[in-house]
């Protein structure tokens, strides 16, 4: 695996933060080596045993007890790495045979777009209050003022 | 809602007289108003006019939520430090397979889990109960894998499929025989020379197993092979 399938997003924080992200990767970098090292070694054990020769049998016995402590490998990652949490919505995507970026993007897109709506009601909100300000006032310019000495000099975001 | 047309319909009710039909005015004007405030909620305003002096005539006016520096009208892509993954996902194009996320992983990895009872969701849903420990195999446990000599039967040869890479489009005959599979035997080449181009499809491969399988069972040449099933099972226990 040439990309690792977690990105870390850039980290204010200085030289800490840095190596707390370093340490991070590795532990994720540890976990890939062995789940590379258990998965090459069962296409192996799936290669002896598709015609297999009474001299492998040697070798089918290393190759099956490595599984047992590629096993043990991965489950003693699996402590360093038990604050992590997966997106169960990430697993659909895997199961359908998706690439899991994808998810990823769809995340990101989608929080871009809602931003940009929720930007949208926000700034016409604002320009809907200074208008109707604006419109009372010219009716009501009595009151209205007294409505701003009540509100304060600052207008609420 | 007549007097939200006298706010502004015309020119012709005054806006003190407005205003005093709205409830505007002092608590008195309120209380003759035509349209009563829409809020339930508000004591009538001659009872508490007292304490509502503080607040001047708007008695429905409300404190403000507070306010926060955070708000969705902020680029929160760029207040999270999340440019870089943004141009990195949604920048370029992301390869819809999971075989282009994980390329060097064995097997074929694109199709559905529901297929061959293969899902994440599943193993989620229903955990496999094991052990807490794990245990290296003994030499006693081990006499239960000791195999028999030969190829396996056709239909368990499925986990050395390799999806065509699409790097290796034009020479994908050639490289086919440098993949890592093991021999041949000759009946298979036969087969294979003759349907090369349509075994790129998997789904015709797994069909094409399978009438091999119905045809196996009832051909002469591979009289056991339900019984040669049973063996390689037993013999792999």
């Amino acid at each position: 695996m040439t990309e690792k399938p977690c990105h870390l997003p850039r980290m204010r924080g200085g030289p800490e933060a840095v190596r707390a992200a370093m340490a991070m990767a590795e532990k994720f970098d540890s976990l890939e080596e062995h789940l590379e090292k258990f998965v090459e070694n069962i296409r192996q054990l799936g290669i002896i045993v598709s015609d297999f020769q009474p001299s492998s049998q040697a070798g089918l016995n290393q190759k099956l007890n490595f599984m047992v402590t590629g096993l043990q490998d991965i489950d003693k990652c699996r402590q360093q790495l038990h604050d992590i949490s997966v997106p169960l919505e990430v697993f659909e995507y895997i199961d359908q045979g998706r690439n899991p970026q994808l998810y990823t993007k769809e995340c990101l897109e989608r929080a871009l777009a809602k931003n940009e709506q929720v930007k949208g009601k926000i700034d016409t909100m604002k320009k809907f209050k200074s208008l109707l300000i604006q419109e009372l006032t010219k009716v009501f310019p009595e009151d209205m003022a007294k409505y701003k000495a009540i509100r304060g000099e600052d207008p609420p975001p | 809602m007549e007097n939200f047309s006298a706010l502004f319909g015309g020119a012709e009710p005054p806006p003190a007289t407005a205003a005093a039909a709205l409830g505007f005015g002092p608590a008195k004007a309120a209380g003759a108003g035509a349209a009563p405030p829409p809020a339930a909620a508000v004591p009538p305003p001659g009872e508490d006019a007292a304490h509502k002096a503080a607040a001047g005539p708007f008695y429905l006016l409300r404190e403000l939520p507070g306010s926060t520096e955070l708000t969705g009208s902020t680029n929160l892509i760029t207040h999270y430090n999340l440019e870089h993954a943004y141009n990195k996902f949604c920048g370029k194009k992301v390869k819809e397979k999971l075989s282009n996320f994980l390329p060097d992983l064995p097997g074929m990895i694109d199709l559905p889990g529901s297929h061959d009872n293969s899902s994440l969701r599943s193993l989620i849903e229903k955990p496999p109960i094991c052990g807490s420990s794990f245990t290296p195999l003994t030499g006693t446990m081990l006499t239960g894998f000791r195999l028999h000599a030969g190829p396996l039967p056709e239909q368990c040869r499925l986990m050395h499929i390799q999806p065509p890479k699409k790097k290796n489009k034009h020479k994908h005959k050639q490289s086919r025989t440098q993949d890592p599979v093991p021999p041949e035997t000759p009946s298979d080449s036969d087969h294979k020379k003759k349907k090369k181009k349509k075994e790129e499809d998997p789904e015709r491969k797994r069909k094409k197993k399978e009438k091999k399988k119905k045809k196996n069972r009832h051909s002469p040449e591979h009289p056991g092979v339900g019984s040669s099933q049973a063996s390689s099972s037993s013999s792999l226990r």
